[in-house]
């Protein structure tokens, strides 16, 4: 039996070195593995993507030029494993082919405001913010042109993803 | 960093505990016989991986009945890796109980458990009992069919008991019917209240097996370690 030998340092392996290195290292690769993946899945959100989020609105028949457009609609939204339900709205424009989509909200302080067809300008009554039909502020507090959420249309149908892109003041 | 080791080491004596601890004697063996001594250290091992991987689990996890089944399912398909997790704690569970009794086994084969070892023999009978508590409480939670009617029989058979069968019944679901207090109760349990008596049993148990050494491989005619009951 050679474990009488002192472990060997220098040229010298003794198998009881050996079995100590070998063991070590398998037990270094196993832990590796575990907290490699352990790590991984911790930080996974990091990396998740967000649900795209494109919501059937109406359809693009309905929506005439230079008659702005207030749609509503319930928007199914993925949170983690739960689906939330939430009524939300839209305002569409269109303008030639061109359809826009206003977040409902006022940027002044977040009244929903409404579309004044005599004047042809959006119209917000808490605190008399107006807003020409491309958006653009007209007079009064709003201090940016209304929010905007992508839309595209497919086979005939307005489809919004609610997430509000921000103007520029 | 030698100076700062030395550093650690007056002040807290760690090294002497790592010494106590890994570079106790333990009784020579022969052969295959020397592997069944790994096992209680596989359980360790195990209990381990159970640790880390329950608590990755439990971030995305969530005891309710209209979110289980879909949250455990968020595990599997939108969490990097969350199979895989998954997959350790689901078998590591299996592997949990098979390594355990295997344990127990070599202790009682090996008269592990005679004198001056009762102790840890009788914690140990404990910890076997936590971790069929484990298994049982766990088994409930992906909420699925499977985990329901396993858990509805379990907990008709605890019904049978006489007399107390039906308050154990009640007790052990929550309520008259299985449903969303059982799970949440079952939730508990198994990661709060088993995990903290788990910890302190394994602690009293390792504590043990140190403090009276490993036992020797029996010997005809022999007391265990040649010690005689006082
Ligand atoms: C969570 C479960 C358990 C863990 C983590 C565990 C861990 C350990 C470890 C690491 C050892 C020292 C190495 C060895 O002898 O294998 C040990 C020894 C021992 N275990 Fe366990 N054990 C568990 C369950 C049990 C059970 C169910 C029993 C039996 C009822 C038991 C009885 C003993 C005895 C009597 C010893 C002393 C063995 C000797 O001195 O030779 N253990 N345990
Ligand atoms: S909220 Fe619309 S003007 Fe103030």
């Amino acid at each position: 039996m050679e474990h009488e030998s002192p472990s060997g340092s220098g040229a010298e392996m003794t198998r009881r070195t050996f079995l100590t290195w070998v063991s070590g290292a398998c037990a270094a690769a196993i832990g590796a593995v575990l907290s490699a993946s352990g790590l991984a899945y911790f930080v996974s959100p990091a990396f998740r993507k967000d649900d795209e989020g494109w919501v059937d609105v109406g359809r693009l028949a309905d929506l005439k030029a230079g008659a702005p457009l207030k749609l509503d609609y319930v928007e199914r939204r993925k949170d983690a494993w739960a689906t939330t339900e939430k009524r939300a709205s839209v305002w569409l424009v269109k303008d030639g082919d061109k359809v826009t989509a206003f977040d409902p909200r006022c940027t002044h302080l977040g009244c929903p405001f409404r579309w004044d067809d005599a004047k042809k300008q959006f119209l917000c009554p808490c605190h008399a913010g107006v807003f020409a039909v491309d958006g653009k502020v007209v007079s009064g507090p709003p201090p940016r042109p209304l929010d905007r959420y992508s839309v595209k249309v497919e086979a005939g149908r307005l489809l919004v993803n609610s997430k509000p892109i921000r103007s520029e003041a | 960093m030698k100076p700062v080791l030395d550093w650690i080491f007056e002040r807290t004596g760690i090294d002497r505990v790592w010494e106590a601890l890994m570079e106790r004697h333990i009784p020579e063996a022969e052969g295959s016989v020397s592997w069944l001594y790994t096992l209680g250290s596989a359980a360790m091992f195990v209990f381990t991986v159970q640790a880390v991987t329950g608590a990755l689990l439990a971030m995305n996890y969530v005891p309710s009945p209209d979110h289980a089944y879909d949250s455990v399912k968020f595990i599997g398909d939108k969490v990097i890796l969350g199979g895989f997790i998954r997959g350790l704690h689901h078998w590591g569970a299996s592997f949990m109980v098979v390594i355990v009794v295997l344990h127990f086994m070599r202790t009682y084969f090996m008269g592990a458990y005679k004198y001056p070892r009762e102790g840890t023999w009788m914690v140990g009978i404990a910890l076997l009992g936590v971790v069929i508590g484990f298994g049982f409480t766990g088994y409930l939670l992906p909420w699925d069919q499977k985990a329901y009617w396993a858990t509805m029989v379990g907990t008709n058979i605890a019904g049978q008991t006489p007399f107390v069968g039906p308050i154990i019944s009640k007790i052990l679901k929550g309520g008259v019917d299985m449903g969303a207090a059982t799970l949440t109760r079952f939730y508990a349990i198994h990661v709060l209240i088993l995990p903290a008596i788990i910890g302190i049993l394994i602690g009293a148990h390792l504590f043990l097996v140190v403090w009276h050494g490993i036992s020797e491989p029996p010997q005809r005619a022999k007391p265990s370690d040649g010690q005689e009951k006082p």
